[in-house]
């Protein structure tokens, strides 16, 4: 120690000092440059494309485009609602009971999200379509003539489906939140004799509001981007602005008209990005890791479910299971079997179609090849996603007041971005340099990790916010080198939040259809897009086949990476009813 | 804060290499086969596998067909592909259906053929050649008109007039198909513009809304949903009825023919200019054009074959209707008001 000791400390100091230094710029500059050349640039020359006051005046001048744009607000913000009640529900039993398979639930919730929304279609139809199981099984039951349940083709079918996709999505948002609640805040309340509903109102809910308004706005964001599922559950009378920037784009070669809609879009997604960080902002605070939260044991044997007292919940759960269960059941049925003549008979041949290597014209790919294609661009976008988005997190949390919140809205861009003006973006963007340098399956790797960025931003936030760099420090003066310190202290403190990071920008790289048809050529398909040309062609079989095999990926990839995201340091009591 | 340049040198390194990776090129064709681009059921059906042996028996060469979408879809990526990447990214298109040619027109997409790189051309009767300027010919044609499901709409009930499609019986029964983003859903909308007039054509559809259960974005999804029992009534094809018989073994689906009217609709294919094969492009359309080829269209394609010497079964000709009264508007008509026509229409029903 001694003589060496000190020397080495100087020298340490020095080094790092300036090598820091150069060090942190040349880490925050690369994630900014590649938004930069990928992101905003290519986005930047789409809208001066269409952002003339004379197109601009031709959309609200329309009647029709009125229509449309004052629709995809009305959806989006219904079916915001909608998975608000259903998902704060779902959150309040994942939060506050423990049941067999409460943490499996939890992970799947990524999978309604996942799905590409042609197969969700799909499965509504096959359940709640007029002619669906759900009306054949009530009209067979209770003897009518016609179809009771009308919901598909029109609004309420929309949000319903909407619904399906985002409340599993709040519902993970607000569980986080509702886990985390020190729960003696609760008890005091309590014990000082505030009645229920109060502490409710005043001291939960505001515990609750980052939840709540990370998983509102997402609900929000993702219904107002919705592509193709309005289309496929409501018709042509339903189409939102994404729906216009695709037909225009590609059906109707009207690329003036596309790119002013697509400026038109990028506004109110940045707007509903920007009220999300104003909102979140007051909520930002630390938050403890460690936190007692208290679990009721439910559903332990048969006995419970019918317990008086837990009806109302196993009611609830039960219907939820239903309404989320039934269409992937539908999906997964349609796999499975095969029509003729009026007669159905189970059959594998559609899982053998799509573990075919042979070239398929109707997906233009093998639909093998497309199966490794998702998952080659899932992993590597998720690394990319991962690493960017971790830096750019650092970035955030710097303590600079100056342009910070223009900062955060500039990072979290992507989240809101139209998927498929972006998509467009970088398909006349790759026609140049510097991107017509790289492959085309990496550009649809670049879209997808941009895309996912956000999500990492994300999922890193509150890990690395509450990160005390003193363990750190004190870690390097007891003589530890940086690898050390980052494989022994940093990683296992952010193990959890990587883990959650990964698995999102992994779900949404495997489902992401919207930039990547724009983006897609022969050869580079991915499933969701042979999900969705093979439903289009009227494959249901085999696109139902490779929807399941999207699902038991998910799954997998959840299993795998989600399941560590839970703190394990979590204090939990669990109470016997 | 923690120095990670190192590692993150390294790994970016990795991340780079993956980014440049050059095996999958931006462009598409590769040397060799011909490239076709076409709608979907021309694969899935098996007309493409038909024509592809056939091609193959005559001149040895491979053909890969991309066919990810219907016919109105897929000319527009085909034009979307060719202005992105400033190249033609297929040799040939099967599937421009006569109400469309104005697109394939404005967009200067095709080269003009003669009789003598097509031999088979000189079998093609007049009537049926709807491209004057030659770039497209004719391989099938039909008509388009309204499809019930005798099962769920007996044959007594069903309307018999385009004023009785109107009637409250049939509200929600009725599937409809976008004329913006479909032939077919074009072609019915052009038939009722024959009809009523312009603009009465938009009283009519006024009229016809609350009796339509949906307005699918293709024919295939409009079927598929027609299949389904979600609607008994479709705007679809006159073979249908055909195709129920001989391949179900079923009568479910009958045709009705408006006062002994429906819509004609002919499909053309065309070689692409700028198309890296051209001289086999014009082979493989005179092979579509064969006799021998063109036999096998009545029962995949279930459309009347344009070569007046193919073959067809017996039960095939005596179970597909014919109108006696065909409807057509002329394609100067078309491409001069086909905008207008489209914007006042959706002016007239999506907007609740």
């Amino acid at each position: 120690m001694g003589q060496r000791g000190t020397h080495s400390v100087s020298l340490q100091v020095f080094r790092s000092g300036f090598q820091k230094r150069v060090g942190r710029l040349a880490l925050y500059a690369l994630p900014l440059l590649f938004l930069s050349v990928f992101f905003y640039g290519p986005l930047i020359q789409v809208i001066s494309r269409g952002f003339s006051l004379d197109q601009l005046s031709k959309i609200f001048s329309s009647p029709y485009m009125r229509h449309v744009l004052f629709f995809t607000l009305e959806q989006a913000l219904l079916s915001m609602l909608a998975s608000l009640f259903l998902g704060v529900g779902l959150a309040f039993v994942l939060a506050k009971y423990e049941f067999p398979g409460r943490r499996w639930l939890k992970s799947l919730t990524i999978v309604p999200f996942a799905l590409p929304p042609v197969a969700v279609a799909l499965g509504f139809v096959l359940i709640y379509g007029k002619n669906g199981a759900l009306n054949q099984l009530l009209m067979g039951l209770l003897n009518l003539g016609e179809p009771p349940i009308q919901i598909l083709y029109s609004l309420p079918g929309i949000i319903l489906a909407h619904a399906f996709y985002n409340a599993p999505i709040v519902a993970r948002f607000v569980a986080a939140s509702w886990e985390r609640l020190p729960v003696r805040y609760e008890e005091s309340a309590l014990s000082l004799g505030a009645p229920r509903w109060r502490v409710f109102l005043k001291v939960t809910l505001p515990l609750l509001m980052p939840g709540l308004i990370s998983g509102a706005t997402l609900a929000f964001i993702f219904s107002f981007l919705s592509f193709p599922a309005v289309l496929a559950i409501g018709g042509s009378q339903f189409s939102t602005l994404e729906v216009e920037i695709y037909r225009r784009a590609i059906i109707q070669i009207d690329y003036s008209g596309a790119a002013a809609l697509a400026a038109v879009a990028l506004f109110f997604s940045l707007l509903s990005i920007f009220v999300y960080l104003q909102a979140d902002r007051p909520y930002r605070k630390r938050l403890h890791i460690v936190a007692t939260q208290r679990r009721t044991q439910i559903f332990k044997n048969i006995k419970s479910l019918i317990q008086p007292r837990y009806l109302l919940l196993n009611l609830f759960m039960t219907g939820m299971l239903i309404f989320f269960a039934a269409p992937l059941a539908g999906i997964l049925i349609d796999s499975l079997t095969r029509q003729s003549h009026g007669q159905m008979s189970l059959t594998l041949d559609w899982y053998g179609q799509i573990f075919s290597s042979k070239y398929s014209a109707l997906i233009a790919a093998s639909p093998l090849q497309s199966v490794l294609n998702s998952l080659t661009f899932a992993l590597s976008a998720m690394m990319i996603a991962l690493l960017f988005g971790t830096i750019l997190t650092l970035l955030m949390l710097r303590r600079r007041t100056r342009g910070q919140a223009a900062l955060e809205l500039l990072l979290m861009a992507p989240l809101a971005a139209s998927p498929v003006a972006f998509g467009l973006a970088l398909l006349w963007a790759s026609a140049q340099p510097p991107i017509n340098m790289s492959g085309a399956g990496a550009v649809i790797v670049i879209a997808h990790s941009i895309l996912a960025v956000p999500f990492v931003i994300r999922a890193m936030m509150p890990a690395l916010a509450q990160f005390d760099s003193k363990l750190y420090e004190a870690a390097s003066a007891l003589g530890a080198s940086h690898l050390h310190n980052s494989l022994k202290i940093v990683f296992p403190l952010i193990r959890g939040s990587l883990a959650t990071g990964a698995a999102f920008a992994f779900a949404i790289s495997i489902a992401e259809m919207s930039a990547t048809i724009m983006l897609a050529q022969p050869d580079l398909l991915t499933m969701p897009l042979s999900v969705y040309y093979l439903l289009s062609s009227r494959q249901t079989g085999a696109a139902s086949a490779m929807c399941v095999m999207m699902i038991l990926v998910l799954i997998f990839a959840f299993v795998v990476i989600d399941r560590r995201s839970e703190p394990s340091y979590t204090n939990q009591r669990i109470i016997e009813p | 804060m923690p120095q990670f340049s190192k590692y993150l040198v390294l790994l970016l390194l990795v991340v780079g290499l993956l980014l440049t990776d050059e095996s999958s090129s931006l462009s598409v064709q590769q040397s060799g086969p011909l490239i076709i681009y076409t709608y979907s059921s021309f694969v899935s059906y098996g007309m493409a596998d038909v024509v592809a042996q056939a091609f193959r028996a005559e001149t040895g060469a491979e053909v890969r067909f991309v066919a990810t979408a219907d016919s109105r879809a897929m000319l527009s990526r085909l034009i979307a592909e060719r202005d992105a990447r400033g190249e033609a990214p297929a040799d040939l298109f099967v599937g421009v259906e006569v109400s469309d040619l104005h697109i394939a027109r404005r967009n200067d997409v095709f080269e003009s053929l003669s009789v003598d790189a097509i031999p088979n051309l000189a079998d093609i009767p007049e009537d049926i050649r709807f491209d004057d300027e030659q770039k497209l010919i004719p391989y099938e044609h039909g008509f388009i008109t309204l499809v019930y499901n005798s099962e769920a709409l007996k044959p007594a009930d069903a309307p018999k007039t385009f004023d009785e499609l109107l009637d409250p019986r049939f509200k929600k029964s009725f599937i409809a198909i976008d004329p913006r983003t479909s032939s077919p859903g074009l072609s019915f909308l052009l038939w009722t513009i024959s009809k009523y007039g312009d603009p009465g054509y938009l009283d009519y559809w006024k009229s016809l809304k609350a009796n339509l259960l949906t307005i699918t974005d293709s024919w295939d999804v409009a079927f598929d949903l027609f299949t389904r029992g979600e609607a008994p009534i479709v705007a679809s094809f006159s073979t249908d009825h055909a195709y129920d018989l001989i391949v179900n073994g079923s009568e479910k689906n009958r045709i009705l023919l408006f006062e002994n009217q429906a819509y004609r609709t002919i499909f053309g294919a065309g070689v692409i200019r700028g198309a890296k094969e051209p001289e086999l492009a014009r082979k493989f359309l005179n092979t579509l054009l064969s006799p021998e080829v063109q036999s096998q269209i009545a029962e995949t394609e279930w459309m009347i074959p344009a070569n007046p010497n193919a073959k067809v079964r017996l039960i095939w000709s005596e179970n597909i209707v014919i109108p006696s009264d065909p409807v057509l508007l002329s394609s100067e008509a078309v491409s001069q008001n086909v905008d207008r026509w489209i914007e006042q229409w959706v002016n007239a029903v999506l907007i609740q």
